[in-house]
């Protein structure tokens, strides 16, 4: 009986997860003009109108720009600290800790709003800078802990070996330390990375004209249009995303450090 | 000349709180010396000082008479063996054990030669191209072997390193570290908390106790003769009682033992002792035997229960000057609970210890 009703709030669960998506899926290929389901006829004109619409096309290059740009600065600001928190004890590290992970646990739509006021409106900053400075500032807590969560698994005194065996601390922490922490590297960037190109709330506050990133784009293209042509971007972004993670766990097995 | 020197090393993490305090200690060329002690007895400390991990507050380290005491822990040309091994794990086992000789830009081909050499002297030729996930823990601390002898350091340091083995392996890895330190006839210092261990293996045994050094000696003389009531406690003598000097003679004094005199060893460190002290006396539980029902002359006492333990039973007896411990062979007349017996010295073994100023009084 138990299982019997798993089993049965487990399909539930997923139609409730997977539903919507594949609603999408389907209306994508549909060729009416405005998104209805059952879909009728097939077309994949949609899908070409996607590459057509400039507003994607340039919002998508900001979005990869943007992300890249933001993950690896992220990842070269959380390195020094997730070595620190990991490495030393000292008095404040668990305050250190708390603070490093505010922008996780502060609502995104807050830190959008706050970033606005501060450079933006204050600062009179760029826009492109402003989006730069606000993901690499949600993104840095991710790297921080999964960076260590790999040196966690890392024997602390490999680094004394290293030393004793005649290597002074810098060429032991770049010949034992950070070959190391290679996969951590690898699965806080893929991480970082879908993170940043699928955030809203920062992006929304901090967008401006001409320069907006790939999901704030497709919520104001909603605004004015109803057509699958925002079903089939969906539909490619799903795809894209499924592919980045799916590669990350085959090659680097991402599960173990999330 | 001693090949390692250490002279009144002061290491204190906190302040006013010395983990070690004006320690000294010689080591001789080719000598294995243990540092024996309980957890946060500063053995680990002094090994880290050794190393040049820590920076002492006070005193030298000499090594071949030069001063390591301000040398980066890189350039002391010093081979260090961890408890965890700290094995490289993205390096085969061949480039775990070339690591040191990169360091030092050894040519290629003498590279290879002495890592191939280093591993074939730890019985691992046949496992170069594994990385140490892929070995077993005995095998990851021969590597980790290999790796600290093969740079030839001048000393080698051993930090507990058979305590992540099963108890068997324990044995074999031994023998196995003391046939490659002979082979090498390198100077080592060799930190355990484990007496059978550093019985077995060393040359001399340091045992420690909060940060001081309780006692030096070879395995023999101090596993026969402990002089502090730490270090008796510690080799493993597991009775000890409190008696009264009858009389004192050169080597030797005289205690009460259930009516009859026994003559014993002592040791004291403020001079010999007066008749009527109070002596601390300790003894093992396989230095007594026990006798069926009370006899004429020696204590008389109640067995409360026994332990069996292979070849030995373990008994414990009240008597009226306390409990004691005692090994009997298992072949041997069994007494049950309850039962009344003997307690048969055989003094020769015991030792009296004198530690506070009482023998004075």
């Amino acid at each position: 009986m138990v299982s019997r009703w798993m089993y049965i709030s487990l399909v539930i669960l997923y139609g409730f997860l997977l539903g919507p998506f594949v609603i999408i899926f389907m209306a994508s290929f549909g060729a009416n003009a405005t998104m209805a389901f059952p879909p009728q006829g097939f077309t994949l004109d949609w899908f070409a109108r996607v590459f057509e619409t400039s507003q994607f096309v340039d919002s998508f290059w900001i979005s990869l720009q943007l992300a890249l740009l933001s993950t690896i600065v992220s990842l070269v600001m959380g390195m020094p600290v997730a070595y620190a928190l990991v490495r030393f004890q000292f008095a404040a590290s668990g305050l250190v800790e708390t603070v490093f992970s505010a922008p996780i646990l502060v609502p995104g739509l807050v830190i959008g709003f706050a970033m606005l006021n501060f450079f933006v409106l204050l600062g009179k900053m760029p826009v492109m800078t402003g989006l730069f400075i606000g993901h690499t500032a949600i993104l840095f807590p991710y790297s921080v802990r999964v960076i260590s969560a790999s040196l966690r698994n890392l024997d602390p005194y490999v680094e004394d070996a290293a030393v004793s065996l005649g290597a002074n601390r810098l060429r032991g922490f770049l010949l034992v330390v950070l070959p190391n922490m290679q996969a951590g590297i690898a699965a806080a960037f893929v991480l970082g990375f879908i993170t940043s190109f699928n955030n809203v709330p920062v992006s929304l506050f901090l967008s401006g004209p001409g320069v907006t990133t790939l999901p704030v784009s497709m919520l104001s293209y909603m605004e004015y249009y109803f057509d699958p042509t925002i079903a089939a971007l969906s539909t490619l972004l799903v795809a894209f995303t499924v592919v980045l993670v799916q590669t990350a766990e085959r090659v680097l097995g991402l599960s173990q450090f999330v | 000349m001693p090949h390692l020197e250490i002279h009144n090393l002061t290491v204190s993490y906190e302040k006013n709180q010395p983990t070690l305090e004006q320690f000294s200690l010689d080591v001789e060329q080719g000598e294995l010396l243990s540092l024996l002690g309980p957890s946060g007895c500063g053995k680990t400390t002094t090994l880290r000082s050794v190393a040049g991990f820590i920076r002492p507050d006070a005193g030298q380290i000499l090594i071949n008479d030069r001063d390591y005491t301000q040398l980066p822990p890189n350039r002391r040309d010093i081979g260090l063996v961890f408890q965890s091994y700290a094995l490289f794990p993205h390096l085969t086992v061949f480039n775990n054990v070339a690591f040191g000789l990169r360091m030092r830009r050894i040519p290629k081909k003498e590279i290879h030669d002495r890592v191939t050499n280093a591993l074939e002297m730890v019985g691992l030729d046949a496992f170069t191209k594994r990385r140490p996930a892929q070995l077993s823990g005995g095998q990851q601390q021969r590597v980790a072997l290999a790796r600290a002898t093969v740079i030839e350091p001048q000393v080698l340091l051993l930090d507990e390193p058979l305590s992540n083995l099963d108890a068997k392996l324990r044995v074999d890895m031994r023998q196995e570290i003391r046939r490659l330190q002979q082979q090498l006839g390198i100077t080592t210092l060799y930190v355990t908390h484990d007496q059978v261990e550093a019985m077995s293996i060393s040359d001399r045994v340091v045992v420690m106790n909060q940060g001081k050094i309780e006692q030096i000696g070879t395995p023999e003389s101090i596993f026969a003769a402990p002089e502090t009531v730490f270090v008796a406690d510690f080799m493993g003598f597991d009775n000890h009682f409190n008696a009264a000097v009858v009389s004192v003679q050169d080597r030797k004094l005289t205690v009460d033992w259930g009516g009859a005199p026994i003559e014993l060893r002592w040791r004291s460190k403020f001079g010999s002792p007066q008749r009527g002290a109070r002596a601390e006396i300790f003894f093992r539980a396989d230095n007594a035997s026990l006798l069926a029902g009370p006899e004429a002359s020696g204590l008389v006492g109640q067995v409360i229960l026994h332990t069996f333990h292979g070849n030995e039973l373990r008994y414990l007896v009240e008597t009226e000057i306390g409990e004691f411990s005692i090994m009997q062979d298992s072949a041997s007349e069994r007494f049950e609970p309850g039962a009344a017996v003997t307690v048969q010295p055989q003094p020769q073994k015991w030792i009296a210890i004198f530690e506070e100023t009482e023998p004075y009084a």
